[in-house]
This record gives structure tokens, C-alpha cells and sequence, in this order.
């Protein structure tokens, strides 16, 4: 017995040492992350952190969210259903034919898209005021201003959303709808508020930043809709906004119209807040793969199969007169392959009139479920690079100068329809599209110089309801019955996470 | 290509081996008969064994045998199914005759967690399911062994893809949200991979179905315990055995695409469609017979201080799919020691497995399926895409290129290391260490070629490498007592576990080659590194398990049973308001034929358990606040920002340069937590008619609260627009019989047959809400998907109903003018959304497994139908191929001809929602067993053919109509997917990744030496 009291007492040892502290330690050891409490410890992490305020904007011009909402349901842009191709439970047709519903993808997705860069900016001025930063006014104005856009695409689609400003909301934090006039409101006093603190520099240190001069853009562009969104006019204040843009001799025309929309656009003298895009380090544009069609491929050397989706309408496409420059705003008729031989659409169906050889008609034959594959002008307005990937690297103009010019012409034209400056305005934009100048101002012809020189600039929707011709018949879509689609409904998703909200009405 | 080894050399050179394996002895003869102690009939095919050898024979027609036993031996062992095992000493005796008794079954051991308990004893629903009665033929994963064999055990592995893994549920569905696979633990190593051990080197295989069984295993026994026990060597001379497989594996069922003839037909008629001139057949092209084989040979044997066994095992398995299928060569060594007087025992298990696998590309079939029948594979000119015919239509690719230009490899490497010394402190009274390691790699190598027009022609080739290193080590130490007070038999354990995890990935991948001539094999070389296109991560994560635990169990007078258990466990991954959690579980038996004597009952048994259970968090840091770089394009979700998810890192334009934008990871949850499980069991083991008829009834009920689930949260409060926390209510009830009844028990003829039915009583979701969490009654979730089915959410998630309810509109017909009609189920003229009803359910409500052993002289015959009932599943290639408006690019199902009239596109209905319930014939085995002559150097020597899934019986139209209990969503055009969570939530979608099903014939042979 006695002999194997050393081995009893290696196990009484082991026994104890199992019920020590070391051995219910339960603390995690992180590798690929940084903990909440030590970040933001130094100037790079700040920036950084500020960089994820910006980055939000990314998914912007993709297929998934603010794009499509915009453009689809205006009469510039339509998705067609190709036989099995973008049916997709009715979703693209249901936003040409203003149809929508609470359930609706890309109603679902803007407004997450929306809140999780609104929420972005929250989070960051409450981390940095915690914080000692230079130029922390600055920064935290610059973090109100952008999130006064993600609120004014907000109000301009949803309308009657919860303002919230606070990061640090208790678990429960259900906000009910705010009314439109208020989300207005709070847009406008934010950005009157903190555009004083906001760089006055129109160079590398504020391009893609919420600068004095976004700011400002963004102040005429609530003010000009001011009717739409509160029913009161402002149009001097519109004015003003834009006449100091436009007399701030930072911006100018480019020469050439297409220069805006180059794979190399950086820096564009017409860029008042762009998104700098890029192929790796800022990816998210993807209109070469939602608008190219399948053989396109060939074209530029794609690196993977575009997707033959979105096309305009042969209404919008024939508003341009043949030798208006910016006709070369889509690709039209036989498509040639990088090394110049004619592409043929293996795929063409017997009843395509034009056969094989791929060729993209201004003509659609339906909205749906047959639409011919090579049916439809296509979005050519942005260079496609050779040999490009599902992410493009041209920046997307968010407000451009051009549109601060037609703004700022719309303004004095409707404080006076015969404002000869505002003549002057719309002309010199038509002046550089090579086309004839106007004689006069109409709401017909400004809304429709404003379509063609902003194609694809997610600004149609918008316009169209400011100028009353969204609810109006269109190819393939009859007159809406009301107007209550002019504001979309709240996701149903929100409403049921959040029982303070309710529905926007007639949804 | 790698795996085409040449076979029937290594077949020549095993038997080669195993021959020269040949050992003599002095020998005797011994002669005698077997008999029914009850009724004095013979037994027929029973054993003799001369214990501590491999010696032994079976008894004849008439009972009797004679066996050739060397002089060393002292004991022979007479054993029979259902019978007690009787040692007799063999003295100078040369005839021996032995009457057996039944009722061997209440004493077989039964492994429970963390010991063994006679099965008399048990009062949980446990299974133990020993070597003989495993399934037969081409089995490669312990899984298989078990298929069908245990009421309330699904096993499912839809189509015969070889590489493919085994779906296991243990009594309908217990979570909606974390882990639905049983815990795996191989010889006490808890956690284990079911790869890392053979088939064939297990002994038993024990299920701890309930609760107040599984309870001892804490915040993981939710979802059920599998316990694999490995054989072990045996005191006595050296046993040498060998077993070899040669199975041919053949195309059961495909997708019945038109094919060339049928294309022109159907193309003529409608008026669209190209005939491209050539006939394909495009799904033979891709498949041949797979050729398989397996060899396994083992060496046992020790002394009665030490035994050993040790085993390796080769398999060669090919699929049917052309070049897909692995090699795989696994060793065990199985190590035990006695010292001190038998006071100490060591043991020791090496086991060592390395996988190489060629995975090939499932893509291929969806392709096949649509790829025009008229279309030629070859098209010479066309050298820039390797020679293939290519057609430029979107999502189309020509599959035979596909597998032929480009490969997918994965080496899987596991090795398991185990240790303990177990000491017997006190009479009665014994302490166990035991220590484990366990370390996975996975190397995955895929490269698509610079001519592949699919992926690789457009990124001049694309490279991706891929490692996953899991490594976790397990201390435990435990305390036996056992102690006899008069009738009353006390035993008690307790124990501290402490299981480390550490758990590392990366991946490279990119394109831009000048070659193929690399392949993965310089990477460096690809543009697409320099360039920035590449895609590369790293992670890393760890995390701990801790418990304490103890049991006690009551026996008084082999009547009156009870056993307590309760474990005390944490882990690393609960938030830091809930980090650690109690499981008990409580359970009692009565043996009613102990008390009451009822004519022909032997033994009934009563038992009742209540037992809770866990199922841990499904990853580590979900309940800090966590800060990284924001990466966008991934499959998004509450984990967005885990470079696993896919997604790729965004820059922010800071003074003109990128620079890294970092934000959080995920919405951090401090009250995290398990799942618990609430289980009430109760059971009647019986044994009628001398034993012939024995088996087991079962009812339980179980309540799943706190599940872990991916839950919309409003963006404020919360950082992301997903969170995971615990929430909601699920409720599953089930009823399983098994029976086992030896029919026929003749003299020259023997015929058991045994049913495992499991009847599921209900799967609801009683809620997926909490007080701060609102699920908000239902929602619709897995997309149907591209091409053109996108915002075609199939499953209904909806509070009080039950899990698995297929959504969708309600088929009524199809128009004169060819559209679509849909019932109008809100009267509102319009089919919309609203019209939507459920239109089926994914899972089954009953389900089968009927096995017949027959013996007659040295054949024996067995044959195993296995059916599942109720069940639905969406057929997603009726879905988008049944529509012959689609034959202008793709080829289109034959089964388009029965609604040729049809103009409109593929819409998803009721249409597309078919009775998925199945018999299938799973096993046939007829095998013979050789006589021995005397003086043979072998102990026993078998021959047998099986075949596997030879027949199905189904309306199903789809491929395999087994239940697909979980959904990983649609694959999406030529994206090379990353790993999404699979949802439990929606069962019942035949996605159009499934393999062909198959048929496998097996020959096989047993030597034992």
C-alpha cells in the first residue's frame, strides 16, 4: 500500500490544481481584431475610423439599392424581363410600372443601405468627441454634413423617416416616423449649422469628402425640392446656394462632356463630391455588369460575364438629337468585339428581327416576360475599361457642376420664366453638347436637358417629380392612379422590428 | 488523372501480403454440440472462439462443430446472438458440449458518457449498435454504418457524390440556429471528426438519444452524443486479419434533360431552339463507373499485462463523375498496459488519417443540365478556349470542359493522439487521467485554366489555395466510486474537463497567368498579386470549454434503477453576462418483470428521463465589441466583416491615397449564451418469447429555448442590421419503436428481421421572439434565385407553426394562350404576392428502417429497406428547366412536354412542390462462409456481394428524393462559392447542386488468420 502514497498524491495535486483560477479562466484571446476599448488609440486608426463614414457610400451606384430605386422607377432606365433572365419575382418590373411594395429588394436594401451609413455617422461623433483629435470640430461637422445626405436621399425617397442622432440609444430604442417637413427641417439646420466648420479647398485633401461646396450643392439641391418635400417653395435660396457654386470659380465645364465619366475621372473640374471608385481599393460600381449584355464580354475584355440587364427607354433615348454630343451616352447597333470582328448572340432567338449578329435596339418589343436580348440602348455614358473586372474604377459623380449650373438656371426661371441668365445657363450646357441653344426656358425643355445631360446621375426621379411627370404615362407603365407613389413605402422589415413606425400612406 | 491508380496491382499485392501471413502450431482437434438450454434444439452458426486467439469456428446444421485448437489453448468461448457467453476450460477434454441460455442482451455493455453501464441498467434511450450489425458493402464513413439502423436517427447524404458528407440528425430537429450534428466523441475524445477513424476499426457505435442521457456532455449534447468505441486487442497470440472491397459504382438517376433527338422535335415544334448538328449526351459524358476499393488489415493480440491492436486501412474511391473520388490511407494503434497489479492501466491510440481528395466541380451538372444536346464538345478551331466548343450565353458552359480544364483537390490530414492512466486508489475508488489532441488540415488546391472559359479565360487563370488548420487538446479527470450496500449498488463519478480550441485559416487566390503550366504550384508568378485583384485573408480564433460534472447511479436489486448526472460548463464564446451554465439530467427504470410475473414477458422495463442539454455558439467573439478593416461584397450579414464571409476590404480616399477604413466587426451581444434544451423521455425495453422478440418503445418531448439565430435588428441601436442572440421556442415530440424478432430459428435456417421506426409527433416553432426581440410572426427566407427567380423567398418562417413550410403561389393549370394560373387566394382579380399559401413541408413525418438477416448452412442473406414519409421538396430544376419557352438558349427538362402550351416564364408554385417520400432497397448482402479444412492456416474465411441503393421506389421526379433537411441557399451563376451558414429553417429544397444517386455493387472478402 504504502509504496503508491507518492502516486495518490500526484493525483490529490492534480485534482486541486484542476479547481484553481488558472483553470476556469474564460476570457477570449482575439487575433484577427482589434478590441472595442483600445481602438482608436492613434492618428491612423482615426482615420481609418473616419474612412468607414465614407465607405458606406460604396454600395451607392451598384444594383442593389439607391441606383436602382432612382432609376428604375423613372423613365430613363428600365430592366426588362429577358425571357428567364431579372424576372425575379416581379421586383424590376414592379419599379417601371410604380407597383412597389413594403416587400420589395431594392426598398428593403435602400433604406438598410441608408440607416447603416446614417448610424456610421452617429457612432463616430459620439467615439470622437470621447476623443482628443485635432480639428475635432471639423471632423465632426464634416460626419453631420454627410450624414445630412444619407438623410436627404432618405427624405427624398422614404420621406417620413425617424431622425436619429444619437449613437449610444438604450436596446430598445424603437423611433417612430418623423414627418417629412421635420427630416427636411433637420437636413436644412444641420448643414446651415455645420457647413462654417466644413474646408473651403476644392483639391486632393477634400476630393470625396463632404467639403463647404458639397455642402452647399446639397443645400440647393433641398431647397429646389423644397416644395416636393415640405410644400413651401424656397427658390432664392436655391439660388443662392448655387449662384455661390457657380461663382466660386472652382468649377468649371470640362471641354469634353464624356471627360466626367473616364476611368481616370479623378479630379474632374466639374466633381463638387464624387465617389472615388476603384477596381481594388474602392469597389462597389458595377454598371458594366448590370448593363452589358452577355457578349460584351468580347468588347472590353471583360474579366467575367456581364449580366444584360438595365437599358433606357427609346422615348429617353430619342429626346437627344442625333448630333447632341452626348448620345454617346449608350452603345447602339452591331457590337464589335476588342479586335474588331462583329459579335454574334449565340443565344439570339428566331424571332429577334435582327438575328445573330449583336445588335443593341433602341426599341424594346416588351417589358416583359420576352424581351429580346438585344433589345435596348445601353448605359455607355461611363468609359468601360479593357480587360476591367465586376468593379469599375471611374468615379461616380455625386453632384457635379453641370447640374449645379442647370440648378441654378432652374431657380432664377422659376423666380422668373424669363430670366435671360437662366437662358444663358441652360445654353452654355447645351453649347458644349455641340446642339443648338435654346430660345426659351419651358418646364418641358429644362426637365429634359436636365434628363440628358444627367443620365445615370440617380437625379431623374427626383426631377420627375419636382417637374410632375412622375405620375404620367410612360412606355409600357399607364398613369399612376395616385400620388402617393412618389414617396416609397417603409420596408416591411422596419416595421416589424420597430412598432413605433407606421406605413407611409395609401401603402 | 491523380486518382487513377492502378488498382488491381495493389489488390495482388495485399493478397500477396496476407498469404505470406501464415503461422502453425501443434494442433488437436475438439468436436462437440451447441444447444438451447431451454428447449435442447442446436444453434445453429454459433461461435467458438479459443479465447485469446483468432482461432475459432461456427457450429453446423445440427449444431455441432469441430475446431482445431494448438496446445496452447486453455478456454473456448461458446457465444450466440441473444444468448449468454459461456467460457469453458478445455482441460484434456475433446469434446465439448455447451447449452446456451438467452438473454445475453441485458448484459451487453453499453457505453454511456464517460463509462459503460450493463444495458440492464440503463434507464436513458440510448442505442448501442455492435460491429456485426453495421450496414454492409461500399461504406467510407462511419455514418453509413448506422443508416436506418436507430429509430430516431436520420442519415441522409443526397446523391452519391464520394466526397460528399453525411447529414445526421438525431431525433427530428432540436435548433434552428447553431449546430444540428450530434457531438462525436471516439474513444473519450469529445468533439472528434467522424474522418479520423475507419469504418472498419470499430467495435461499437452508442447513441445517447435523450436528454438526461446527453447531459453529461453539457452545452454540447443537444443535438445528440455518437460515441464510437475502436476495437482493441485481445490477450493471446497474434490475430492477423484482412479485409478487401471491390465495388462498382453506377449512375442510378439523372436530371432527364431532352436529349439531341428529343431537342429537334421539340424545337421544331415550338419554333425556337438551334440545332447545332451534333448529338450529346452531356451527363454521360461527365460520369463512368467508379471503380473502388478498400483494403484493411489489422494485427491484434497482447498478453495479459499488455494488448495492442493495430490497423491500416487504404481506400481508393472513385465517383461516378468523371476524376472525382480520393485515396485515403488511415492507421490506428491502440495501446493498453496493466501495472502495479493490474492496479494501474495506461492506454494509448494513435490514429493517423490523410485524405486526398479530388472534389471536381458539381457546377458541371447544372450545366449539363441546360447545355444544348445538339451542341458538339469538341470544337477544334476554337484554341484559345482549349479546343472546346463555346457558346457565349449568360450562366453557359460547356461541362465537359469544365472538369476537364480545370481541377479541385483537397488533402484532409487528421491525426488524433490520446493518453490515459487510470489508478485504482481505494477498493473501489479509481482516478482517471486522460489527455487528447487532435489536429485537422485541410489544403484545398483549385485552379481553373487560362482556356477554361468558365472563370479562368477571363482572369488569364485563377489560382486559389486554401489551409484550415483545427487543433484542440482535452484534459479531463475523473473519479470513480462503486460500492455494494446488501441489494443496493452505488456508483458515483465526477470529473474536470477543460477542451482548448485554436483554430487558424488562410487563402490566396488570384489570376493572371502566363501559363497553366504552375497551377498552384507558383502562385507568385499570377498578375493579379501585384495588381491588386488577388484575394487573400488570414484568421485566427480560439476558444475554451470548462466543466465540472459528476453522476450517481442507484441500482437496487437489478429492479430499481437511478442515475443523477449534472455538469457545471463555460465557454469562452458566452457573453460575459452569461459565461457559464448548468445541465442536469435525472433519469429512473423499473423492471416490472422483476416484480410481476407475466407469462411470456422475460423482461420489461420501464425508464423516464428528464434531462437539459446546450448547443454552444457557432463562433468566438460574437459577444465583444470588436473593431477591423470594413469589407464590403461578402455574403454580409451579421458577420459582414469576417474575412470568411467573403467579402473584400474597402479603402478610404484620404488626401488623395487609400488608406485602410476600419469599423466594427459585429454587433457585439455580452448576453450570449447557450441554447437550452429541455428534454422528457420515456421508454419500455421489453424482451418477449424467450427472448426472440425484443425491442424498444420510445416517446419524448422536447422544448429548445434561447436558440442562437441570426436575428434582424433595427440600425440604430445597432451597429449592423443582423445580430446573433438567443431567442425563440421550439417544440419536437416523436415516437420511435424498434423491434427485433428471430422469426425462423431452425436447425439448417436462421431469419431475424428488425425494424427501427420513428414516427415525428411535431417540429413547431412556438416563437422566435423575446421581449426585446420581435421576430414579428413570419418571414419568408431561401431565395429561389438567378437566373430570373430572384425575390422568390421558398420557406415560411412563422411563429406556431411548424418548421419547414414551403411557401409559394397555388398551381391551378395553365391557360389556352399558355400562361400561368395561380390561385386568387385574397378574391382581389390579381395574382400577387398575397397569394401565397404553404404548399408543403420539408420534413418528413415518419420514417423506416426494416432489416432480415437469413441464414441457411454457410450463405447468409441480409436485406435493409429504408424509407422516409411526408417529406417535400421544392425541385428547383423543374423550377427553372421545365419551360418550354426556354429552349431558345438552354436545353430544357424532357418533362417540358407535359405543359408544351406554356409561354410564360418559370414561376415558382405548387407546381414545383413534390411528395418526396421514398422507399429505397439500401442494402443487399448475400455472403458465404468457407468450412475450413483442418489444419488450415486460416481462422475464417468469407466471401460476400453487396449492393447498395439498389431500387427506389418515389413519385419524386427529381434526382434523389432523400429529405434535404438544411438549406445553403442557391448557387449563383459562375461565383465560386464561399461557405454561407446553411439554415436549418429550411428544410426541403432540392437545390440544383445535387449529385446523380447511384448504385454501388460491392465484392468482398474476410480473412482472419
Amino acid at each position: 500500500m504504502k509504496k503508491h502514497i507518492p502516486l495518490r498524491l500526484f493525483f490529490v495535486t492534480l485534482l486541486l490544481a484542476g479547481f484553481g483560477q488558472a483553470c476556469t479562466d474564460l476570457e477570449e484571446e482575439l487575433y484577427s481584431s482589434i478590441d472595442g476599448d483600445s481602438f482608436l488609440s492613434s492618428e491612423a486608426e482615426l482615420i481609418a475610423a473616419l474612412g468607414a463614414a465614407y465607405t458606406n457610400l460604396y454600395p451607392l451606384a451598384g444594383n442593389g439599392n439607391i441606383y436602382s430605386l432612382q432609376e428604375v422607377t423613372s423613365d430613363e432606365i428600365v430592366v426588362p424581363t429577358r425571357g428567364n433572365d431579372w424576372n425575379d419575382g416581379g421586383n424590376w418590373r414592379r419599379l417601371h410600372l410604380h407597383t412597389y411594395g413594403p416587400e420589395d429588394d431594392r426598398i428593403r436594401d435602400s433604406w438598410n443601405f441608408l440607416f447603416q451609413g446614417i448610424n456610421t455617422c452617429n457612432r463616430l461623433v459620439f467615439q470622437f468627441e470621447k476623443v482628443e483629435v485635432e480639428n475635432k470640430a471639423a471632423i465632426l461637422s464634416e460626419l453631420k454634413a454627410l450624414r445630412a445626405l444619407f438623410y436627404w436621399w432618405a427624405l427624398d425617397t422614404y420621406g417620413r423617416v425617424p431622425i436619429i442622432t444619437q449613437f449610444d440609444v438604450p436596446a430598445d430604442f424603437a423611433p417612430p416616423n418623423n414627418t417629412r417637413q421635420e427630416v427636411y427641417d433637420f437636413c436644412i439646420n444641420e448643414l446651415e449649422s455645420n457647413i462654417g466648420n466644413l474646408s473651403k479647398s476644392n483639391d486632393a485633401t477634400t476630393y470625396g469628402r463632404m467639403n463647404y461646396w458639397a455642402a452647399k450643392m446639397l443645400l440647393a439641391k433641398l431647397y429646389l425640392n423644397s416644395e416636393v418635400y415640405t410644400g413651401k417653395t424656397e427658390w432664392p435660396a436655391a439660388r443662392d446656394a448655387a449662384k455661390e457654386i457657380y461663382e466660386s470659380g472652382l468649377f468649371d465645364l470640362e471641354p469634353d462632356y464624356f471627360s466626367n465619366f473616364a476611368v481616370n475621372n479623378g479630379g474632374s473640374a466639374e466633381a463638387i463630391l464624387a465617389i472615388p471608385y476603384d477596381k481594388v481599393f474602392a469597389p462597389g460600381f458595377n454598371l458594366a455588369q448590370m448593363t452589358l449584355h452577355y457578349g460584351s464580354q468580347n468588347t472590353y475584355n471583360l474579366q467575367e460575364q456581364p449580366w444584360n440587364g438595365f437599358c433606357t427607354l427609346e422615348e429617353f433615348y430619342n429626346s437627344y438629337e442625333d448630333n447632341d454630343a452626348r448620345k454617346g451616352s449608350f452603345l447602339v447597333g452591331q457590337q464589335f468585339s476588342s479586335t474588331g470582328e462583329p459579335i454574334l448572340d449565340d443565344g439570339a432567338e428566331p424571332t429577334d428581327p435582327d438575328g445573330p449578329p449583336l445588335n443593341f435596339t433602341p426599341e424594346i418589343n416588351e417589358l416583359g416576360p420576352n424581351a429580346l436580348r438585344q433589345a435596348g440602348a445601353r448605359i455607355g455614358k461611363f468609359e468601360y475599361e479593357l480587360g476591367g473586372t465586376q468593379h469599375m474604377s471611374n468615379d461616380f459623380p455625386i453632384f457635379r457642376y453641370a447640374d449645379a449650373v442647370l440648378m441654378y438656371a432652374e431657380a432664377l426661371w422659376r423666380i422668373n420664366p424669363n430670366d435671360g441668365q437662366a437662358l444663358m445657363l441652360v445654353n452654355m450646357i447645351r453649347e458644349r453638347a455641340q446642339v443648338d441653344p435654346f430660345a426659351e426656358l419651358t418646364a418641358e425643355n429644362l426637365l429634359a436637358e436636365r434628363g440628358r445631360e444627367l443620365f445615370s446621375e440617380i437625379h431623374r426621379r427626383t426631377d420627375q417629380i419636382r417637374f410632375g411627370t412622375y405620375n404620367d404615362a410612360w412606355w409600357e407603365k399607364p398613369a399612376d392612379p395616385s400620388d402617393h407613389v412618389n414617396i416609397f413605402p417603409i420596408p416591411q422589415n422596419q416595421l416589424d422590428n420597430n412598432q413605433n413606425l407606421t406605413q407611409n400612406p395609401n401603402y | 488523372m491523380k486518382l487513377k491508380v492502378d488498382y488491381m496491382k495493389r489488390w495482388v499485392f495485399f493478397i500477396a501480403a496476407v498469404a505470406m501471413c501464415n503461422f502453425a502450431f501443434a494442433q488437436r482437434t475438439i468436436t462437440g454440440t451447441v444447444t438451447d438450454a431451454q428447449n435442447g434444439d442446436p444453434l445453429i452458426g454459433a461461435n467458438i472462439l479459443v479465447v485469446g486467439t483468432s482461432t475459432g469456428t461456427i457450429t453446423d446444421f445440427d449444431g455441432n462443430y469441430s475446431l482445431n485448437v494448438s496446445d496452447a489453448a486453455t478456454t473456448l468461448e461458446f457465444s450466440y446472438t441473444g444468448y449468454t457467453s459461456q467460457r469453458v476450460e478445455i482441460g484434456s477434454q475433446t469434446v465439448i458440449n455447451v447449452s446456451l441460455s438467452a438473454g445475453q442482451v441485458l448484459d451487453e455493455v453499453v457505453v454511456v458518457g464517460y463509462g459503460t453501464q450493463k444495458s440492464k441498467e440503463v434507464t436513458s434511450a440510448v442505442a448501442s449498435i455492435k460491429a456485426e450489425d453495421f450496414n454492409q458493402g461500399n461504406v467510407n464513413s462511419p455514418a453509413q454504418l448506422l443508416q436506418g439502423k436507430v429509430a430516431g436517427l436520420s442519415i441522409a447524404r443526397p446523391g452519391g457524390d464520394p466526397n460528399g458528407d453525411f447529414n445526421i440528425r438525431l431525433r427530428g430537429l432540436s435548433t434552428v440556429g447553431a449546430n444540428t450534428e450530434p457531438l462525436v466523441i471516439i474513444d473519450g475524445v469529445i468533439g472528434a471528426s467522424l474522418n479520423s477513424v475507419d469504418p472498419n476499426d470499430i467495435a461499437s457505435i452508442d447513441v445517447l438519444k435523450d436528454g438526461s442521457a446527453a447531459s453529461i456532455y453539457g452545452t454540447r449534447g443537444s443535438s445528440g452524443v455518437i460515441l464510437i468505441t475502436t476495437k482493441q486487442g485481445k490477450e493471446g497470440s497474434a490475430k492477423v486479419e484482412y479485409s478487401g472491397q471491390l465495388a462498382l459504382e453506377t449512375v442510378d438517376e439523372t436530371v432527364n434533360v431532352l436529349d439531341a433527338a428529343g431537342y429537334r422535335d421539340f424545337s421544331q415544334r415550338v419554333g425556337k431552339g438551334t440545332d447545332l448538328g451534333s448529338s450529346t449526351d452531356w451527363f454521360g459524358e461527365l460520369t463512368e463507373t467508379g471503380v473502388s476499393q478498400v483494403h484493411n488489415l489489422s494485427l491484434s493480440g497482447g498478453t495479459a499485462k499488455t494488448t495492442y491492436r493495430v490497423a491500416l486501412n487504404y481506400r481508393n474511391v472513385n465517383g461516378v463523375a468523371s476524376g472525382t473520388g480520393f485515396n485515403q490511407l488511415n492507421g490506428r494503434l491502440n495501446l493498453t498496459q496493466r501495472a502495479f497489479d493490474d492496479r494501474m492501466r495506461l492506454s494509448a491510440n494513435v490514429a493517423a488519417t490523410n485524405r486526398d481528395a479530388d472534389l471536381g466541380f458539381t457546377q458541371a451538372f447544372r450545366y449539363a443540365t441546360i447545355y444544348n444536346p445538339t451542341a458538339p464538345i469538341r470544337d477544334p478551331d476554337n484554341t484559345a478556349l482549349g479546343g472546346y466548343f463555346q457558346q457565349d450565353l449568360f450562366d453557359y458552359f460547356n461541362p465537359v470542359a469544365i472538369i476537364e480544364q480545370n481541377s479541385n483537390e483537397q488533402v484532409q490530414k487528421r491525426l488524433i493522439l490520446n493518453g490515459s492512466i487510470e489508478y485504482d486508489l481505494l477498493p473501489g475508488l479509481t482516478a482517471k487521467m486522460a489527455y487528447s489532441e487532435q489536429y485537422d488540415n485541410d489544403l484545398n488546391d483549385t485552379y481553373f485554366s487560362r482556356e477554361s472559359f468558365w472563370v479562368g479565360a477571363g482572369r488569364d487563370g485563377l489560382a486559389l489555395l486554401k489551409t484550415t488548420d483545427r487543433f484542440n487538446r482535452l484534459f479531463e479527470f475523473t473519479g470513480n466510486y462503486e460500492k455494494n450496500f446488501n441489494k443496493l449498488n452505488f456508483k458515483a463519478l465526477a470529473g474536470y474537463s477543460y477542451q482548448a480550441f485554436d483554430n487558424q485559416e488562410f487563402e490566396i487566390q488570384g489570376g493572371g497567368f502566363l501559363t497553366d503550366a504552375f497551377t498552384t504550384n507558383n502562385i507568385i508568378s499570377g498578375a493579379e498579386f501585384p495588381n491588386g485583384l488577388s484575394r487573400n485573408y488570414s484568421y485566427r480564433e480560439s476558444n475554451k470549454l470548462i466543466a465540472f460534472f459528476g453522476r450517481v447511479n442507484f441500482n437496487y436489486d437489478d429492479t430499481y434503477f437511478l442515475s443523477a448526472s449534472l455538469r457545471r460548463e463555460g465557454s469562452s464564446r458566452f457573453g460575459e453576462n452569461n459565461k457559464w451554465g448548468l445541465f442536469p439530467g435525472v433519469s429512473g427504470g423499473v423492471t416490472l418483470s422483476n416484480l410481476f410475473n407475466i407469462s411470456g414477458v422475460d423482461n420489461l422495463k420501464l425508464r423516464a428521463g428528464f434531462g437539459v442539454t446546450g448547443n454552444n455558439v457557432f463562433d468566438s467573439y460574437l459577444s465583444l465589441s470588436r473593431f477591423g478593416p470594413v469589407l464590403q461584397g461578402g455574403s454580409g450579414g451579421a458577420l459582414a466583416n469576417d474575412p470568411r464571409r467573403g467579402g473584400n476590404p474597402v479603402y478610404f480616399l484620404y488626401n488623395g491615397n487609400y488608406v485602410p477604413a476600419f469599423g466594427p466587426i459585429s454587433n457585439p451581444n455580452p448576453d450570449l449564451k447557450w441554447e437550452t434544451k429541455t428534454d422528457i423521455s420515456v421508454g419500455l425495453d421489453f424482451a418477449l418469447l424467450d427472448y426472440k422478440l425484443t425491442g424498444a418503445l420510445d416517446f419524448y418531448t422536447t422544448t429548445t429555448k434561447d436558440m442562437i439565430f441570426e436575428f434582424n435588428v433595427p440600425v440604430p441601436p445597432n451597429l449592423f442590421a443582423t445580430s446573433i442572440v438567443n431567442v425563440g421556442e421550439l417544440q419536437n415530440s416523436g415516437l420511435e419503436l424498434s423491434l427485433n424478432y428471430n422469426v425462423i430459428s431452425k436447425q439448417n435456417f436462421n431469419w431475424e428481421t428488425g425494424v427501427a421506426l420513428t414516427y415525428f409527433l411535431k417540429t413547431d416553432l412556438v416563437s422566435l421572439s423575446t421581449d426585446d426581440f420581435d421576430f414579428g410572426g413570419t418571414r419568408d427566407i431561401s431565395n429561389l434565385g438567378a437566373p430570373g427567380q430572384n425575390g422568390t423567398p421558398l420557406i415560411r418562417v412563422e411563429e406556431g407553426a411548424p418548421i419547414g413550410q414551403i411557401w409559394g403561389l397555388v398551381y391551378e393549370g395553365i391557360s389556352g394562350d399558355g400562361q400561368w394560373i395561380h390561385a386568387d387566394l385574397n378574391n382581389d382579380g390579381e395574382i400577387t404576392n398575397d397569394d401565397r399559401a404553404v404548399i408543403g413541408n420539408g420534413l418528413p413525418d415518419f420514417q423506416l428502417g426494416w432489416s432480415n438477416t437469413f441464414k441457411a448452412g454457410n450463405f447468409d442473406f441480409n436485406i435493409f429497406l429504408r424509407g422516409v414519409f411526408g417529406h417535400d421538396l421544392v425541385n428547383t430544376f423543374r423550377a427553372f428547366y421545365e419551360a418550354p419557352d426556354a429552349i431558345t438558349s438552354y436545353n430544357i427538362l424532357e418533362s417540358s412536354n407535359d405543359i408544351a402550351n406554356l409561354t410564360e416564364s418559370p414561376t415558382f408554385s405548387s407546381f414545383h412542390v413534390e411528395d418526396a417520400s421514398f422507399v429505397k432497397v439500401d442494402n443487399a448482402t448475400v455472403g458465404y462462409t468457407f468450412r475450413l479444412p483442418e489444419g488450415s492456416s486460416f481462422s475464417n474465411f468469407r466471401v460476400y456481394v453487396t449492393g447498395q441503393n439498389l431500387l427506389t421506389f418515389t413519385g419524386y421526379k427529381g434526382v434523389d428524393p432523400e429529405v434535404r433537411f438544411q438549406d445553403a441557399g442557391n448557387i449563383d451563376s459562375n461565383a465560386f462559392r464561399i461557405n454561407d451558414l446553411p439554415s436549418a429553417l429550411a428544410p426541403g429544397i432540392d437545390r440544383r447542386n445535387t449529385y446523380f444517386r447511384t448504385r454501388v455493387v460491392t465484392l468482398g472478402v474476410n480473412l482472419g488468420f
